[in-house]
């Protein structure tokens, strides 16, 4: 289906409202649910918004900023799986896989700004040395503006302006490749949680991850939140263990460096 | 000088602007700026109109800190505590540098490893049954803790005061790890049911059919493998993520291609 310049002029609204967030990262709008809702919203199909942002929100959960890294942009995944389905027509797994250029787009502005905004900094040590606190809050806001009309202006372009060619391009796909990104949509989730593991991972800590998979293949349940449980006793358990031991071997090196204690 | 004591609304507000933490992220000092913002309206009360003081209280917190968004307000609350009992600001500085790591990792896996996934989970089965209560409810749950979090952890680090801020750092190695449990046990959980990966029904050798001779050993084995692929591909073979996506999809397609998924 077509999408008009008003809605077109809408979304980019909302993605300038949630990159401004995604900046932050305090408020999770820049998150796919809540894009892909926004953008169902819009769009006037709310269904396949939130159908959209749950496959999206999944895939993309592992991916998330470690370490000052920008990875794919889940901003873009959400809205343009959205905006694939409802303009292509095709199925919301689909839609993910081919909607992963799209987050590499997020992700090149991402990565522009973390560069170029070292630029700002030497006027920022200046307003600082003259004891400006009010010169630093703008040049802030200019970077936190700047950042979310980028992403607002590379919205509108994928969304509005290119629509035609975006969706004749898809339109030519024969069936194997349209299913070969369903298959590729339904495995992303895959890429996110190894992703997740190779910072979480620890030799310690392996044993739970083949047991929180054996307790949700027994269980069948809808949500995560019975693992979650578990998971947390196990946790609370082995904690208040360690307290308790560095306590102890706390207390005997207190004794032989008390001295020293002030130093640290 | 009474005028100049930090009140509990000073601490509110520094816990709102707490939230641009991350704003002007650069490569080069990350968090730097978002992270000095936030303090510097507390630091104007103490300091009055001494601007070579509040030069030096900003200049002080502006160099590189990367630490996770929500337990940054632990940090600014004790800076802001120790920049009011005109501490050191050598000492200021180096219990920033050395917290801000330990606090990076125990909010990680709190929030983005543990709380993010539950949450998440919760949320999209309830959006993929079509009810709008999913993102809602989403909304609504990081938006309380976002705002409460952070009021909490600034009241928390003014109050605790260096010895209290030390049992953090003391037991970071036992919290991380309890975090690494939660985490690393809802992610098991999350394979079976997130990713889907099925060989058709269409596939038969010997006339039987091969996704049914992987679910007759162990449900959701495939799935479990694959994240161990990708797994081992991302930490022995330092594959970055775009490569790992793009051959994600050229597999799929390939065979896709042949029929065989």
């Amino acid at each position: 289906m077509q999408i008009t310049l008003i809605q077109g002029l809408l979304i980019a609204l909302v993605v300038f409202i949630c990159a401004m967030d995604k900046h932050m990262e305090t408020f999770m709008w820049f998150r796919p649910l809540v894009v892909a809702f926004f953008t169902g919203i819009i769009l006037g199909d709310v269904k396949l918004g939130l159908e959209a942002g749950a496959v999206a929100e999944l895939s993309y959960l592992g991916l998330l900023t470690v370490g000052g890294t920008v990875p794919p942009d889940p901003l873009f995944a959400g809205l343009m799986t959205t905006v694939l389905a409802h303009t292509t027509g095709c199925d919301v797994a689909t839609a993910l896989g081919l909607a992963v250029p799209f987050a590499l787009i997020g992700q090149w502005i991402g990565t522009a700004t973390n560069t170029f905004y070292a630029g700002f900094l030497p006027a920022v040590d200046k307003a600082a040395a003259a004891g400006d606190e009010k010169k630093i809050a703008r040049i802030m806001y200019y970077a936190w503006f700047l950042y979310s009309g980028l992403f607002a202006l590379a919205a509108f372009l994928s969304v509005y302006a290119f629509q035609g060619g975006i969706r004749m391009f898809v339109e030519s796909f024969p069936e194997w490749l349209v299913h070969g990104f369903e298959v590729a949509g339904g495995l992303m989730p895959a890429v996110g949680l190894a992703l997740l593991l190779v910072v979480m991972l620890k030799k310690e800590n392996a044993a739970y991850l083949l047991a929180g998979f054996a307790i949700m293949i027994i269980c069948n349940c809808a949500n995560i939140l019975p693992v979650a449980i578990i998971a947390g006793c196990i946790a609370f358990v082995g904690f208040n263990r360690d307290v308790e031991m560095n306590k102890q071997t706390g207390t005997s090196t207190e004794k032989e460096e008390g001295d020293y204690e002030d130093g640290i | 000088m009474a005028s100049n004591k930090i009140t509990k609304k000073d601490l509110n507000e520094m816990a709102v602007r707490s939230m641009a933490e991350q704003c002007c992220f650069s490569f080069e000092r990350m968090q730097a700026i978002g992270f000095c913002y936030g303090m510097t309206k507390c630091f104007r009360k103490i300091h009055g109109n001494d601007n070579k003081e509040m030069a030096e209280a900003m200049e002080n917190n502006l160099d590189f800190i990367n630490t996770e968004p929500h337990m940054a307000a632990i940090l600014q609350g004790l800076i802001v505590s120790m920049e009011e009992a005109h501490q050191d600001r050598a000492l200021i500085h180096s219990l920033k540098t050395g917290l801000f790591g330990p606090l990076a990792g125990l909010g990680d896996a709190m929030w983005w490893y543990t709380a993010m996934p539950i949450i998440a989970s919760i949320c999209c089965s309830l959006a993929s049954q079509g009810s709008a209560l999913g993102p809602i409810f989403y909304i609504v749950f990081w938006a309380v803790t976002a705002i409460l979090s952070r009021i909490w952890f600034v009241h928390l680090g003014y109050n605790a005061g260096v010895s209290s801020i030390k049992f953090i750092g003391d037991n970071a190695a036992a919290l991380t790890k309890a975090a690494g449990i939660l985490g690393v046990m809802v992610v098991g959980g999350l394979i079976p049911s997130y990713v889907s990966f099925a060989f058709p029904e269409s596939l038969v050798i010997a006339s039987v059919s091969v996704q049914g001779i992987f679910d007759s050993i162990l449900p959701s084995i495939l799935p479990l493998g694959i994240v161990f692929l990708l797994y081992w591909l991302f930490k022995k073979k330092n594959v970055n993520t775009i490569k790992l996506i793009l051959l994600v999809i050229a597999c799929s397609i390939v065979f896709s291609f042949f029929g065989i998924l």
